[in-house]
């Protein structure tokens, strides 16, 4: 069988493309508006977050025969918000001035729907390795989602990438500006939702 | 046991587990919290004096020797007389920039109201208790694009070399201007302005009430350094 058709790989790439968490259940748009302004935090606050899903979804995957029905929730929740305070501990002690840009959404991963959707809907049916691979992929579509917001407003918004100017002096000379507007969260919005319509277009051919 | 029971120890367990997980992690990464918090405050007070310009980030470590080498903080009273409490009207922190062994600037925190929220930063003076050597932001709320250009080099520039005096030698703090200090400003005043960032007035507004209070709070300190009468304190 090959790599690409195992069910495992699959629990890792539909989350990806096909039922991408933002585009196609909505979920973790807040913060998609939130985090977007440059490269950067985009892309720790990505990663920050695929590991909580990741982590997340194979703990409760793992424990998922012992864990009394009745307080599911609650052990769900626990095991998240660890997760969370744990990345959070981790940017502040080595990205520190990443972690100060990002602010109070490395905790706000808790109240992310997407780790919890994918704690109740998949890790409690499914074993530790699958349920690793969707919160990875899950993780993954929702970072791909952000660095593609980031991109296009850190480049129109700042005419810069990763920090650095990338639009040419002469462009400016020439009477181009920045757009003030891409660096405000209704520009997320409206990027984002441009993104769902070109996504829906594709995956219908 | 019960289903009941079992729930019960399997929450206590699980929250057991947790919570010494994340002692281990917050102890274990203490000391390097507190260090990036406190080379934080560093950066953006040699930033206020201009010792930080270069657009490289610079590393903790280096950031944590230009400061040793030339910033002193201390607590101190109108008169310049060092005292223990820096809380309260009799005692303001304040730090020196040390050349060769004179202080050449001294170093005051702000803290001002802002358009969406506080504005933190630091305003450094010359020696002279007049010039304004530099400023800088550390911390706020303002709208990115518009209120949120007082965090970029390009404004903050501006304040360098402005006068909290006015022509007669009268404290007059220094304010953002309405638009374009030259077409704002009268003449004579236009030493204790900066030019302001156009669709942010109101967060213009809101600093230079801010610097206007901090400024003359630290005002009895700045008259002594205007009459010369500021030395390095002793046994720094």
């Amino acid at each position: 069988m090959k790599l690409t058709q195992s069910p495992t790989f699959k629990a890792f790439s539909e989350p990806v493309v096909k039922n991408n968490p933002v585009f196609i259940q909505s979920l973790g748009i807040c913060s998609a508006l939130a985090v977007t302004v440059q490269l950067n935090t985009a892309i720790v606050m990505g990663l920050a977050m695929t590991f909580v899903t990741a982590f997340s979804s194979l703990t409760i995957s793992a424990m998922r025969n012992v864990i009394p029905r009745n307080v599911r929730m609650i052990v769900e929740l626990s095991v998240i918000a660890s997760l969370v305070i744990l990345a959070d501990e981790v940017l502040r002690a080595f990205f520190y001035d990443i972690s100060k840009q990002l602010s109070v959404f490395v905790g706000l991963i808790i109240t992310n729907c997407i780790v919890m959707g994918r704690a109740e809907t998949y890790a409690l049916g499914n074993p530790p390795v699958k349920s690793f691979m969707d919160g990875l992929g899950n993780g993954a579509g929702y970072g791909s989602v952000l660095v593609t917001v980031a991109f296009i407003r850190e480049l129109f918004g700042a005419g810069k990438l990763f920090g650095f100017s990338v639009v040419p002096q002469v462009f400016y000379d020439h009477g181009y500006m920045n757009m003030g507007f891409m660096q405000l969260a209704p520009a997320a919005f409206i990027i984002i939702g441009l993104l769902v319509w070109l996504q829906k277009s594709l995956m219908r051919r | 046991m019960s289903d009941q029971l079992k729930s019960v120890a399997f929450t206590v367990a699980i929250a057991l587990g947790c919570s010494l997980l994340l002692t281990g992690a917050a102890t274990g990464l203490k000391d390097r919290k507190l260090r990036n918090v406190a080379v934080d405050r560093q950066k953006n007070i040699l930033k206020a004096v201009g010792l930080l310009n270069s657009d490289k980030p610079p590393t903790l470590a280096r950031i944590e020797q230009l400061y040793k080498d030339n910033i002193r903080c201390y607590a101190m009273d109108g008169a310049g007389r060092i005292v223990a409490d820096d809380s309260g009207p009799d005692g303001l922190p304040v730090c020196f920039y040390v050349k060769d062994n004179q202080p050449a600037a001294y170093i005051l925190p702000v803290d001002s109201r802002g358009l969406w929220g506080k504005i933190h930063g630091y305003m450094a003076i010359e020696s002279d208790g007049k010039t304004v050597a530099g400023f800088s932001v550390y911390s706020h709320n303002e709208t990115p694009g518009l209120g949120g250009e007082i965090e970029k080099p390009w404004f903050q520039k501006n304040f360098v070399g402005k006068q909290i005096v006015d022509g007669t030698g009268r404290f007059a703090a220094v304010g953002i201007a309405k638009g374009k200090v030259a077409d704002a400003i009268p003449e004579d005043r236009q030493a204790n302005y900066v030019d302001g960032i156009s669709g942010a007035t109101l967060t213009g507004k809101y600093l230079t009430g801010g610097l206007k209070d901090v400024l003359s709070e630290y005002e009895p300190l700045s008259q002594r350094f205007r009459t010369g009468r500021v030395a390095l304190p002793a046994g720094s």
